[in-house]
């Protein structure tokens, strides 16, 4: 019957492999067991930093503020007593204090960092002006003095909600970490201790805080996954072995999946990326994926077997593998396709792997599918069932054959009803789609059950709140905090930002120095206001200071009183709860703060969590858009057809919208978890909808283009194997519904009710749609007689057929040029919306660059006048960092008239430091030392000045106030083209401006490796001064450096290029080569 | 000369040998110069071609040679070359071949290696102390070319020795310097009836008048061990401030003219006198100034006396004092590209002494004018040094422009001021314009 000629590659494969199974066997096991050997190096990470790239600039900023404010993410321990005295009674005073002692005993604990009311002080007026003394200066052993201490605690603003609950019923321990990669042993540890804690009736600990929760979160996570990969296995062996009525393909379709995730994982662990809270998802998945195939073949197998029980089995392995390879890659290439989609759109890096390692996962799975699974089916020849031989020679069909063709007949008797159905679903898909919430709140992924979960309720309920955002503020000079109109600025920003919803309390230097007034006042309430003199706030901090600890304030303030950290704490942290006051935040900074000496940044996880999740949904339609468009591409081409391809995404489409509608009626929120459904969704819905298709293909060749015939013979055989496919897929993702991790469960539903759509559309919807349409890309391949005609006149088939492909390569590409436009467009907005840039934040990315610990390169400096003539100097450079300094040396090599003459830079980190700066020539013999050029000055001849020389490409936010202007394309000449964000730079004062020599700069910063691409300086009188062009940007040692750099200077047409070369990160560059000998010796 | 032949051509044979035995990384460089210089009188004074080539190679990981050579030749011969009775130079030292018109020299010979953490340069070299411009206090371990008086550039007119030189780095940024130096060579004057010939009563004894010289009697120390220079420097560098701290024990590199009278005839007996010199510098940047001090204190001094002193008979015209002399030295760089230095150059001897011919207290001062334009293509230099005791002084100016990377193409002039008897008045008929092309490559 089957006139299609059989593939002849696939025949001889599969020769082959049923010629040599047991070597095709061993080698497909060797080369999983070769993997596997990599497999122990995957690594963990939980964090949820980690969702974000490392260069991400709200996440630079925020750590560059941890460094400088010495904060971390706290475990925080909670003591609460419901009782009258609240927990200021003797019993549970002791066990504060137990327990502060304890936990700051605990090695990975800050000692230095844990704040309790067993650390804290009191400040209060003495005879010789301020006392700084511990609230448990006195021991708390009786009610009285536990009293004492709630007056003093009372009397204190800045504890009350932060430390202590304004009630007295809770009181926290905060524990800082050392380091923060051990948190998940520290929570462990602090959990052992609150076990073992010496309590008494009444008191209640609960520990929690972002600390708790990163440490937590790695273990919960561990935990139900494995619970749930091996329960997935099992489902799935179950629905095999029910199938079938066999063992070994339980145990076979168990190999390709231990191969399928395992093989992913090693991979994955070779490629150093990283097990990510969402990775958990991804076995389940490919369980599913890879099991589907195998269904296909064993169906096909077993069913041929049942119909010809004596025939030789290697012969039926072999026709099933010509017969199935095609579906089974159609398949996997569309599936392939889905997952890319996130891979594209995706970016969060943890998105990013996951769509990309689940496409390497689901290839894997097709290899093991194709190769080892014929290969062992010819080495153990399994028979079908007795049952199912006996309905295959009495020409009848099991009981899942009749309920699909039950299926059938409903569908194909009422295809317009079914038609109709799915278009009320598609609509209300639509309509419900726009009342999506894009919303994520980290301690929702735990059960509400979970202990921590509950901690954190408590917490959030007695105290101000475990959410921290901080706020930044920077003076431009130092001791510019001692400024009482500074401060007054500061005040009212607090003031502000207690009025926002969520924010609870607030911590600053303002706090601390209205209680240092009122001390010194002789402590009436009146007096807790900021000091109105300079002088008066300096003295203060010099009086606290010597009375008790001067690191205190560390966490408000910077040594030099010029950096302040504002903490606001608020008692909610998803997305929805706290972007407005991240948004309200930065519009009151924007207003209140330009044309200010200070500048006001909003940092703090909330930050962060805001950044992390704003673009969440556009991404997610983003990719949305990409993996259908990936998936109905890989269609097109694959069956030569676009209506076809059209026909195979419309029941994804109409799952996906349906799921929606699901989401907005069970308030399920587009979240980090839910929001990579869709890619999954397509991915594995498409298959059933390839299957249709292709299989209705082949039965109307064969039915000779009788259509009912066509559509009615689909059900018992590949409805039924579809069916298994589905049972495996949504019970594979079923389990994930009963996981502990709530986004798991979330993700688990809504994927099962996808898959389930899917199915249901592709075997109701499709073949309505089909039987109504008549579409041709199934009746225009056969007739037989018609291709005999064609065959014997190749001339007239043939370009016809060239003509239909080049239209569909064509309309592919056109498709995914506008498409990618808009995407291009609209991503890079979604990636750079300028107006909600923070400027500061991208000078930290760009200040954050890596430039190596030291460095070693060739440079060749070539000057050039208007007139063309041109002089060049070879030099020899190194550059290295020290704790306190940087350090450079720059040895001349040609030409000879200066060979021999070297320059040593001793550059300082403190600002108000000189360099110290050295000349050797040869001439003289002698290390001169000479002052530090003036920063404005012109280096050595060149169009850079000292100042360029010394910033290497980085910017002094002490010198200039920054804005974005715009992100667009630069394309260099003779380089390339860089998405970039044009940032325009305004020296702070005249006197600045002075000093560096223009009053403005604008430059263009490339938003993949954050270095200034070019950059352009106005003079004093608004005139253009010089250009800088940088060119041949590329890694060395994982470091992106720039090899050519020209000024041009506009006034004098005088231009200088800066060519390096042998530019090495990787070499030790020693000590002794920044010294005077070195200079005097050339090396 | 025969040994300083043979040792060199020795080093040479060794040193082609290990850079041809070893392919490492050989560096070769020259510089061709020509200047022409013109006194008040219209006159060529020197069209001296001067070619320096230089050759750097590591013999070893570890081992690198560098060798500088010079070759002079000048159409004239007003300056002098040959100095026949030059009486100078070591056996080991001076050109290896000199005439009137030409001579060939070993500039510099040396090896540089690093053992067991510290930097060894052993061989014929230069080694500069002090931070003093054109001045000397500390700046004496080399002598002295007075060839063309100090018109020359330090750099050509330092004599190198033959020494060992080794720097000890010590903690971050100090450092010590450990030299000997067993090259017996000392300052070369420039002969006489050369255009730079010293007249000054402060360089030359001045005979009694109607005394006759019975006879010029020279003698120079000779025991290449016992009679070598020891020098140490620590320098060290503390808040910002660049401190060094030096000793060296050495011979004077200026010979002691002792006149002995016997009835009316003078004999001179030249001879070369050891002294310790102990002393330090320190300077530091100071925004845009740089204060550069040094301070040196030698146990022995000697200065001619009045031949109508009472001294000059029961002195053998020689006064010996102790001296304590000092440079305070301020450089300005606060404007784009303007370069200006100012200097206090004092000597105190200890003892005073009847009938010296210089005072007591000598002070003499610097101003440095240096300016560069149009990103270094043209450079102004300007130098002028004066006397305090006796009103005299010197002026050198130079305009340069540099017409390619490697080519310079200056004009300058060199003019002294003051009484015919003072240190720089001596040369004020001798005053001239230079022009002259570098050529490096």
């Amino acid at each position: 019957m089957n006139s299609v000629p059989k593939p002849l590659f696939a025949s001889r494969l599969a020769g082959i492999i049923v010629k040599y199974p047991k070597s095709t066997v061993f080698i497909s096991l060797l080369l999983m067991i070769v993997l596997l050997s990599a497999l122990p190096r995957l690594y963990k990470d939980t964090r949820a930093d980690a969702f974000l790239a490392e260069d991400n600039p709200a996440l630079v900023y925020r750590n560059k503020v941890k460094e400088q404010f010495g904060l971390s993410d706290p475990i925080v321990v909670a003591v609460i007593n419901e009782s009258d005295h609240g927990v200021f009674n003797p019993a549970s005073l002791n066990l504060v204090n137990w327990l502060s002692e304890e936990v700051s005993a605990l090695e990975n604990i800050n000692a230095d960092r844990v704040t309790s009311l067993a650390t804290e002080n009191n400040i209060t007026g003495s005879a010789e002006g301020m006392a700084v003394d511990p609230f448990f200066d006195e021991y708390p052993d009786t009610q009285q003095v536990a009293d004492k201490i709630w007056r003093q605690v009372s009397d204190f603003p800045i504890y009350m909600g932060n430390l202590v609950a304004k009630n007295g019923q809770a009181t926290l321990i905060v524990a800082e970490l050392n380091d923060e990669a051990l948190v998940e042993a520290t929570y462990q540890e602090i959990l052992a201790l609150v076990e073992k804690a010496p309590k008494t009736l009444g008191d209640k600990i609960y520990v929690a805080g972002e600390g708790a929760i990163a440490g937590y979160l790695g273990s919960y996570i561990d935990a139900d996954a494995q619970r749930l990969n091996p329960l997935a296995g099992l489902i799935i062996t179950i629905i095999i072995l029910l199938a079938f009525r066999r063992v070994s393909p339980g145990i076979l379709s168990n190999v390709i999946i231990a191969a399928s995730v395992l093989m992913t994982l090693s991979i994955m662990a070779l490629n150093d990326v990283a097990f990510f809270v969402i990775t958990n998802a991804l076995p389940v998945i490919l369980i599913g994926i890879s099991v589907a195939d195998s269904i296909h073949i064993y169906s096909h197998y077993f069913e041929l077997q049942a119909k010809s029980p004596n025939r030789d089995k290697k012969e039926i392995i072999v026709e099933t593998f010509e017969e199935m390879w095609r579906p089974i890659t159609l398949t996997t290439l569309t599936t392939i396709a889905g997952f890319l989609g996130l891979y594209f759109a995706a970016y969060m890096p943890p998105f990013k792997y996951f769509g990309l390692f689940t496409a390497v996962g689901v290839a894997i799975a097709w290899l093991y599918s194709l190769v080892f699974l014929p290969a062992s089916l010819a080495i153990i020849q399994p028979s079908a069932s007795k049952g199912m031989t006996k309905l295959a020679q009495n020409n009848q069909v099991d009981k899942l054959s009749k309920m699909m063709m039950s299926l059938g007949k409903v569908t194909l008797g009422n295809a317009r009803m079914v038609i109709a159905i799915f278009m009320v679903i598609i609509v209300s898909g639509i309509y419900a789609a726009t009342f999506l919430t894009v919303n994520e709140d980290r301690i929702a992924t735990f059960h509400p059950s979970e202990p921590i979960f509950k901690a954190d309720t408590a917490i959030n309920k007695f105290l101000n709140g475990t959410y921290n955002l901080d706020i930044v503020i920077e003076a431009s000079e130092n001791e510019g905090l001692f400024e009482p109109v500074n401060l007054q600025k500061m005040q009212a920003l607090q003031n502000y930002a207690l009025t926002l919803t969520n924010v609870q309390g607030a911590t600053s230097i303002i706090d601390y120095l209205k209680q240092m007034n009122r001390s010194l006042n002789g402590g009436s309430k009146a007096s807790y206001q900021l000091p109105q003199q300079k002088e008066l706030i300096a003295q203060y901090f010099l009086i606290y200071s010597a009375s008790s600890d001067p690191t205190d304030f560390e966490e408000e303030v910077d040594y030099d009183y010029r950096v302040a950290n504002m903490r606001l704490n608020l008692n909610k942290g998803s997305y929805q709860d706290t972007k407005d006051v991240v948004l309200q935040l930065e519009a009151y900074i924007k207003e209140n703060f330009k044309n200010s000496d200070l500048t006001a940044m909003v940092s703090g996880r909330v930050t962060v969590n805001y950044h992390w999740i704003k673009d969440l949904g556009e991404s997610h339609f983003v990719g949305l858009g990409i993996s259908l468009f990936l998936v109905w591409a890989v269609s097109a081409l694959l069956f030569g057809s676009l209506s076809a391809a059209i026909f195979a995404i419309i029941p994804v489409m109409s799952s996906i919208l349906l799921v929606y509608a699901t989401m907005v009626i069970l308030k399920i929120n587009l979240g980090i978890g839910t929001s990579m459904f869709a890619s999954v969704a397509i991915g594995l819905g498409v298959d059933f909808a390839i299957h249709t298709i292709d299989r209705l293909k082949s039965l109307y060749r064969k039915t000779n283009g009788d259509w009912n015939k066509t559509l009615a013979d689909f059900y018992p055989s590949t409805g039924r194997a579809l069916f298994l496919n589905y049972l495996a897929i949504a019970l594979g993702f079923g389990v994930l519904i009963s996981s502990k991790v709530v986004p798991l469960t979330n993700f688990g539903t809504i994927v099962v009710i996808a898959v389930t759509t899917s199915f249901l559309a592709s075997l109701s919807l499709l073949p309505a749609l089909i039987k109504v349409f008549k579409p041709r890309f199934i009746s225009d391949v056969i007739p037989e007689v018609s291709t005999d005609v064609a065959t014997n006149d190749p001339n007239s088939k043939q370009p016809v057929m060239a003509r239909k492909w080049l239209r569909i390569s064509s309309i592919i590409v056109a498709v995914a040029t506008l498409g990618g436009l808009a995407i291009t467009n609209q991503g890079h907005a979604a990636i750079i919306d300028i107006n909600t840039l923070e400027p500061m934040a991208v000078v930290a990315n760009i200040n954050a660059v890596d430039d190596g610990e030291y460095v070693s390169r060739d440079l060749v400096m070539t000057l050039k006048d208007k007139r063309g003539k041109v002089r060049v100097r070879e030099t020899k450079a190194y550059r290295k960092h020290y704790e306190n300094e940087k350090r450079t040396i720059l040895f001349y090599r040609k030409p000879t008239n200066v060979k021999g003459t070297s320059f040593l830079t001793f550059d300082y980190q403190d600002a108000k430091k000189d360099d110290d700066q050295w000349l050797y020539l040869p001439a003289l013999r002698k290390v001169r030392r000479i002052s530090a050029s003036d920063r404005g000055d012109y280096f050595l001849g060149t169009d850079f000045t000292y100042e360029d020389m010394k910033l290497e490409g980085k910017l002094d936010v002490t010198d200039l106030d920054f804005t974005v202007l715009n992100a667009e394309t630069l394309n260099i000449v003779d380089d390339n083209s860089y998405q970039s964000l044009l940032m325009s730079g305004t020296p702070k004062n005249t006197t600045i401006a002075k000093e560096l020599g223009y009053s403005r700069t604008e430059f263009w910063v490339d938003t993949k490796s954050w270095l200034i691409i070019k950059a352009k300086y106005w003079d004093l009188k608004g005139k253009l001064l010089k250009t800088l062009v940088s060119r041949d940007i590329r890694l060395v040692d994982d470091i992106y450096t720039r090899h050519e750099m020209t000024m041009k200077n506009s006034k004098t047409g005088h231009q200088t290029t800066f060519s390096f070369s042998h530019v090495n990160y990787k070499t030790l560059v020693k000590d002794s080569l920044f010294s005077k000998r070195a200079m005097k010796q050339g090396k | 000369m025969r040994m300083q032949l043979g040792l060199s051509f020795l080093s040479l044979i060794i040193a082609l040998l290990l850079a041809i035995s070893n392919k490492a990384h050989a560096e070769y460089s020259a510089i061709l110069e020509q200047e022409w210089s013109i006194d008040n009188n219209g006159n060529g004074q020197k069209f001296e071609t001067l070619f320096e080539p230089q050759y750097t190679s590591s013999l070893s990981d570890n081992v690198e040679m560098t060798f500088i050579g010079r070759v002079r030749f000048d159409s004239f011969d007003h300056l002098g070359m040959a100095n026949k009775n030059a009486e100078n130079y070591s056996g080991i030292n001076g050109p290896l071949f000199a005439n009137n018109h030409t001579s060939f020299s070993i500039r510099e010979w040396y090896f540089d290696t690093e053992i067991a953490n510290s930097f060894w340069r052993i061989g014929k070299q230069q080694v500069v102390w002090g931070q003093a411009d054109g001045l000397k206090v500390l700046d004496v371990v080399n002598p002295q070319s007075y060839r063309e008086f100090i018109l020359d550039d330090f750099d050509d007119s330092r004599i190198p020795l033959w020494m060992l030189n080794v720097e000890i780095p010590v903690g971050d940024d100090d450092s010590l310097q450990l030299l000997w130096i067993p090259d017996l060579s000392y300052n070369e004057y420039a002969i006489a009836g050369s255009v730079y010939q010293a007249t000054s009563p402060l360089l030359v004894p001045i005979l009694p008048e109607g005394f006759e010289l019975a006879g010029f009697h020279q003698s120079k120390p000779d025991s290449v061990i016992k009679d070598s220079d020891v020098g140490l420097r620590y320098s060290k560098f503390y808040q910002g401030w660049d401190l060094t701290f030096n000793t060296l024990y050495h011979f004077l590199d200026a010979p002691v003219n002792y006149q002995v009278v016997e009835k009316n005839k003078v004999s001179i007996y030249a001879q070369y006198e050891r002294s310790y010199l102990i002393g330090g510098t320190a300077s530091k940047a100071f925004g845009d100034f740089t204060l550069r001090t040094e301070v040196g204190y030698s146990s022995d001094s000697f200065h001619l006396v009045d031949n109508d002193s009472a001294n000059y008979l029961t002195k053998q015209g020689i006064h010996q004092s102790a001296d304590v002399s000092s440079v305070i030295g301020l450089d300005f760089q606060g404007l784009t590209d303007i370069f200006i230095s100012a200097q206090w150059f004092q000597s105190y001897l200890l003892d005073d002494g009847v009938g010296l011919v210089r005072p007591q207290h000598d002070h003499s001062f610097s101003l440095i004018y240096n300016q560069s334009f149009a990103n270094e293509v043209w450079t102004f230099e300007g130098l002028i040094l004066h006397g305090q005791d006796k009103g005299d002084g010197s002026i050198q100016a130079k305009l340069s422009y540099m017409l390619e990377s490697n080519i310079k193409l200056w004009l300058g002039t060199d003019i002294f001021y003051g009484n015919k008897s003072a240190l720089f008045g001596q040369f004020k008929e001798t005053d001239r314009v230079n022009i002259g092309i570098e050529w490096g490559f």
